[in-house]
C-alpha cells in the first residue's frame, strides 16, 4: 500500500509540470500581453516606456526562459505577484521589508468562491434528497412528473436571466433581498447576528441561482438509485419481515442508494473552487471566476498561471483521494493487476 | 419535529427581510439649504489596482485618485488651465521655462507641509527608468527640474513645448516624506494613499467597496459632501438594478437606459435626476492608407459622403451624441467653428468613385477596377455601439456598390494581432480627446512605427509642419489657428471618418443637490465638491457610537 501510494505521489510531479508548461504556452500564444492591454491605447503612453515594461516583467526573453522562471520560483512555492493589480501577491500574503502585509488575490477570492460553492452543494444535496426519493417512490406519478419538470426547468432556463429576475423582485420591486455585493455599507458598524443576517441575505440568491442548475442532474441520480435499490431481494425480505414502510425506505433503501452520490460528490471536490464568471459579475461577488477572467482579459500572466498550478494540483489530489479509497477497498487496484 | 424546526428557520429568514423602518418620505424636489456632511454612494465597474495614479493608469483608479491627490494645474469649467496647487505660473521669453509658485502653506492629510520638493520628488519618480509607468513621455522631455525654494519649481525644456501644461494638470503630486526610499512598483502606499485633495482614503475592502472621507487639511478647502462610496459593480444591469432601488446615487447610463427605461418609469423619474454632458472622445471610421484603394482621396472621400452620420447617432445613440468635423472637443476653442461634417450624398460618393476608376463592369451590385471588386473588411473591437455602427455602415456601403465584411475582435488580441502589425482594412475605433490640442502622436508621419499611435500611416508634411508648430507655440491665440489649420486639413484629407461623438449620460439621485446643469464643456463633475446633499433627505446610516 505504501509503496503504491508514493509510486502515485511520485508520478503527479511530471503530470503537475507537464500540466503548466501547456497552459503556459497556450497563454502565450494569445496575442498581447499586459502592456497592451494597460494603457495599450494611451496616447500618452509611449511605445518606449511600454518596452520597457516589457523588459521588467521578462516578457521580452524566448518563453521557454520565462517559463523557466516561473518554475524557479514554484520550486519554493512562490506564486509570484500579478502584472496587472500593483504587484499583490498571486496567491497568499507577503510581508515586505517595512513589515507591511499584502494580501493575496486568491486568498481573497478562495473563501468567497469555496463558501458560495459548499452553501450551494448542500442545498443542492438537501433539495435533491428528498425529490429523488419522491420521485422513486412515485415512480410516473404525478409527484414524480412534477418534480422532473420542476428539476428539469430549472436546469434549463437561463441562470443569468432567472438572477436578473429575482433581483428585480426581491430587491427593487420589494425591499426583501439586497441587489448584489457580500455586505451592506454599514456592515462594520453592526453586531455579530446582524452580520450574520446580513451575509445571509447578501448569500441568498447567488446560492439559490447557483445550486438551481445542479438540482436536475443530483435529483434524478438519487431517483435511479433508489430505483434499482427498491428492486433489490433484500428490501422484499425487509418488506415480508413487516417493517414499517419508512424504516424500508429511509434505513434499507436510502442509505445503499446515497453511496454512488457519495462517489458523485467527492469528484466534484475540485470544481468548488471554480466560480461562474457570469453569476460573479451579476452579483458583484469577487470571487475565483471574475478573477480569473479579468486576468485572461488583461493577459496577467502569473495569476493566470496560479490559478490554473492550484486547479491542477486540486484535481490530481482529488484523483488520488478516489484512487487510495479504491485501492483501500479492492486489492487488485493496489496490486496492479491488468494494468 | 424536524418539519417545525424548519418552518421556524423559515419564519426567522423572513421576518428578517421585512422592512421595519418606513420614514415618510421627503418631498425631492422642494428647495433645500446647503449644510455639509452625508455619503454619496456611487459604482463603478472595475477595482483600480492601486491609486497611485502614474503606475495604475486605469480609469477606476484614476476616478478614486482624483478625489485623493492634487496636480500642480487643473482645468476650469470651461476647460482652460487654472491654478491647483499653483497659485501662479511663468512661461519664461525664450518659451522654454515655466516657473510654478505654490499656494502658501499647503499640507498633506497627515499635516505634513506640501512644498515643491514634493513636485521635484513627483517629477524624479515619474522619469525614473525603474518606475512601471507608461506615462512618462511628456516629463522626460524636461531638461532641468529645480525647486530654488520651498515655494518655487521651475522646469526647463530643450525647446519650447506647449503641451507641457497640460501635462502638469495631468502629473498628481506624491508625498515626498511617505515615498522617498520605498519602491514605488510595490509599495503599500498603493493601497493606503495619502494626498492632499478633498479626500482620503477610508476603507478599501478588496473587490467590494472603497470608502473616501473628507480631508481636514484639504488644500482647496473642504468639500461639503462628507464621505464618498465607490462600489464595484461590474455588471451594468446589476448598477441600474441597484440604482433602482436606491442603493447607489450616481450612475452612467447607456443611451437605452437613458432614452427610453428610465422615462417610461414614474418611480425613477421622481427620484432620479438625468444630466448630459460632452463625451470625451469619438468613435470614427479609419483607413489603412498604406493599401489600395484608401491611398486614393477620392475613395476615402466617398465613403466619408456614404456614411449617414445622422443615421448612427440616430440609430446607435438614440440621438445621445452630435456629430463632428474637427478631433476636438465640442464648445472647446479648439474646434474650428468653419468646418461642417461631410453631408450624407450618395450621388457625390457614387461620383467620386467612378473618378477613382470604380464602375460595376460585370453588373454583380460591386464597383470594380481592373477586374477587381470594391471590397474590404472593418474590423473592430467587442463594444456594441462600434459593432451596430459597422453593421448601419455596411448597409450604406453596399447602396452604392462597395462589399464589406465586418469583423469583431477581442481587445488584446485586436491590438496585438491587427492593428500593431498594420494588417487591417477598415477599423471602427474611438480616440478619447486629451485636453491640449497636440495630436503628434495620432497624426504626425514619424509616429507609425508597430505600437505607435499613426497605425493607420497618415502622412500629408502639411500636417507634419502644423504639429511641429502647434507644440512649440505656448500662445493660446497662435495655437488656435494653427490647430483650426490642421483641423481643416485633416477634415478634407478624410484619412478618417469622423462618426459620431456621444454624450456622457450620468443619472444622480435628487437628493444630491448643487449640480451645474446644464453642464459646462469640463462636464457635471467639475464643481463636485459644492455638491450637498440635505440632511432630510439622506439615506438612514447607523450612527458610529
Amino acid at each position: 500500500m505504501t509503496r503504491y501510494l508514493l509510486k502515485r505521489l511520485f508520478w503527479m510531479v511530471p503530470l503537475l509540470v507537464g500540466i503548466s508548461l501547456i497552459s503556459f504556452l497556450i497563454m502565450h500564444l494569445a496575442p498581447g500581453d499586459i502592456t497592451t492591454t494597460e494603457a495599450g491605447f494611451n496616447p500618452k503612453a509611449s511605445e518606449e516606456s511600454r518596452q520597457k515594461l516589457r523588459k521588467l516583467y521578462h516578457l521580452d526573453e524566448p518563453l521557454l526562459t520565462q517559463y523557466g522562471y516561473w518554475l524557479q520560483r514554484m520550486g519554493t512555492l512562490d506564486f509570484g505577484t500579478s502584472f496587472a493589480t500593483h504587484q499583490r501577491p498571486v496567491f497568499w500574503e507577503k510581508k515586505d521589508e517595512h513589515g507591511n502585509e499584502q494580501k493575496g488575490l486568491i486568498q481573497d477570492a478562495l473563501p468567497i468562491t469555496l463558501l458560495i460553492n459548499v452553501l450551494s452543494l448542500g442545498l443542492i444535496v438537501i433539495v435533491a434528497l428528498p425529490l429523488g426519493v419522491i420521485s422513486a417512490l412515485h415512480q410516473n406519478g404525478p409527484p414524480d412528473r412534477a418534480i422532473t419538470i420542476f428539476v428539469f426547468v430549472g436546469f434549463a432556463v437561463p441562470g443569468f436571466w432567472l438572477a436578473l429576475m429575482l433581483m428585480y423582485w426581491l430587491g427593487v420591486a420589494h425591499d426583501w433581498l439586497p441587489i448584489s455585493g457580500l455586505h451592506s455599507l454599514d456592515y462594520e458598524k453592526m453586531g455579530v447576528l446582524a452580520q450574520i443576517v446580513d451575509s445571509a441575505k447578501h448569500l441568498a440568491i447567488p446560492v439559490f441561482i447557483s445550486a438551481l442548475g445542479g438540482l436536475a442532474g443530483i435529483s434524478l441520480f438519487v431517483k435511479n438509485g433508489m430505483l434499482d435499490v427498491l428492486h433489490q431481494d433484500y428490501i422484499t425480505t425487509a418488506r415480508a419481515k413487516g417493517l414499517p414502510e419508512n424504516t424500508v425506505v429511509y434505513r434499507h433503501a436510502l442509505r445503499n442508494a446515497m453511496l454512488p452520490l457519495i462517489t458523485l460528490l467527492g469528484l466534484s471536490i475540485p470544481g468548488l473552487i471554480g466560480g461562474s464568471v457570469i453569476a460573479e459579475s451579476l452579483f458583484a461577488i469577487p470571487g475565483m471566476g471574475k478573477l480569473f477572467y479579468d486576468a485572461v482579459m488583461m493577459r496577467d500572466f502569473p495569476v493566470i498561471m496560479g490559478i490554473l498550478t492550484i486547479g491542477a494540483a486540486l484535481t490530481l489530489i482529488g484523483n488520488l483521494l478516489a484512487d487510495i479509497a479504491y485501492a483501500w477497498a479492492d486489492p487488485r487496484v493496489r496490486r496492479g493487476v491488468g494494468g | 419535529m424536524q418539519r417545525t424546526l424548519c418552518i421556524g428557520i423559515l419564519l426567522v429568514l423572513l421576518s428578517a427581510c421585512s422592512k421595519t423602518d418606513d420614514i415618510p418620505p421627503a418631498d425631492l424636489d422642494a428647495a433645500y439649504p446647503v449644510e455639509p456632511g452625508g455619503t454619496l454612494v456611487d459604482a463603478m465597474s472595475g477595482e483600480p489596482s492601486g491609486l497611485i495614479p502614474m503606475i495604475a493608469g486605469e480609469s477606476a483608479a484614476s476616478a478614486i485618485a482624483s478625489h485623493i491627490f492634487n496636480s500642480l494645474l487643473r482645468y476650469d469649467r470651461n476647460l482652460e488651465p487654472e491654478g491647483e496647487l499653483a497659485k501662479s505660473w511663468q512661461v519664461s521669453k525664450d518659451q522654454k521655462t515655466i516657473t510654478f509658485k505654490l499656494k502658501p502653506s499647503l499640507k498633506w492629510a497627515d499635516g505634513t507641509p506640501l512644498t515643491s520638493a514634493d513636485v521635484l520628488f513627483t517629477w524624479q519618480l515619474v522619469t525614473d527608468d525603474k518606475t512601471r509607468t507608461p506615462y512618462a513621455a511628456d516629463y522626460k522631455l524636461v531638461t532641468k527640474a529645480e525647486a530654488p525654494d520651498a515655494q518655487t519649481f521651475r522646469v526647463s525644456y530643450a525647446q519650447p513645448y506647449a503641451p507641457a501644461l497640460e501635462s502638469w494638470a495631468g502629473l498628481q503630486i506624491l508625498p515626498r516624506h511617505l515615498l522617498q526610499n520605498q519602491d514605488i512598483n510595490n509599495t503599500p502606499f498603493a493601497r493606503k494613499p495619502v494626498g492632499s485633495h478633498y479626500y482620503q482614503l477610508e476603507n478599501w475592502s478588496n473587490g467590494e467597496r472603497i470608502s473616501l472621507v473628507r480631508n481636514p487639511n484639504a488644500t482647496q478647502g473642504p468639500p461639503k459632501i462628507d464621505r464618498l462610496v465607490s462600489r464595484f459593480i461590474p455588471d451594468p444591469a446589476s448598477q441600474f438594478l441597484e440604482l433602482m432601488a436606491d442603493n447607489i446615487d450616481v450612475m452612467n447610463l447607456n443611451p437605452i437606459q437613458y432614452a427610453r427605461i428610465v422615462p417610461a418609469r414614474p418611480e425613477m423619474t421622481q427620484k432620479i435626476a438625468l444630466y448630459k454632458e460632452l463625451g470625451n472622445g469619438y468613435t470614427y471610421l479609419g483607413f489603412n492608407l498604406k493599401r489600395a484603394p484608401f491611398d486614393d482621396v477620392r475613395v476615402r472621400q466617398a465613403i466619408n459622403y456614404a456614411i449617414d452620420k445622422q443615421e448612427l447617432i440616430d440609430g446607435v445613440l438614440l440621438g445621445l451624441g452630435e456629430p463632428v468635423a474637427a478631433p476636438y472637443k465640442p464648445g472647446t476653442r479648439w474646434v474650428n467653428p468653419q468646418l461642417k461634417p461631410y453631408a450624407y450624398d450618395t450621388a457625390k460618393a457614387k461620383h467620386l468613385l467612378k473618378a477613382a476608376g470604380y464602375e460595376d463592369h460585370d453588373d454583380d451590385g460591386i464597383l470594380d477596377r481592373n477586374g477587381k471588386p470594391l471590397a474590404f473588411e472593418i474590423l473592430t473591437n467587442q463594444n456594441k455601439q462600434r459593432e451596430m455602427s459597422a453593421v448601419l455602415i455596411q448597409r450604406r456601403l453596399k447602396e452604392i456598390g462597395i462589399d464589406a465584411k465586418i469583423r469583431v475582435l477581442e481587445w488584446a488580441s485586436f491590438l496585438g494581432r491587427y492593428i500593431k502589425p498594420g494588417d487591417f482594412d477598415v477599423v471602427v475605433l474611438g480616440w478619447s480627446l486629451s485636453l491640449d490640442p497636440d495630436q503628434y502622436s495620432i497624426w504626425h508621419s514619424s509616429q507609425n512605427k508597430p505600437g505607435q499611435f499613426n497605425f493607420i500611416n497618415y502622412n500629408n508634411p502639411r500636417v507634419d509642419k502644423l504639429l511641429e508648430q502647434g507644440r512649440l507655440e505656448l500662445d493660446q491665440d497662435k495655437r488656435m489657428k494653427i490647430y483650426h489649420e490642421f483641423s481643416r486639413i485633416l477634415l478634407e484629407d478624410s484619412p478618417i471618418v469622423y462618426l459620431y461623438e456621444g454624450y456622457g449620460l450620468p443619472a444622480i439621485h435628487k437628493r444630491v443637490r448643487g449640480i451645474d446643469n446644464p453642464a459646462p464643456p469640463a462636464g457635471i463633475g467639475w464643481n463636485s465638491q459644492d455638491w450637498y446633499i440635505p440632511s432630510i433627505l439622506r439615506r438612514n446610516e447607523i450612527s458610529a457610537q
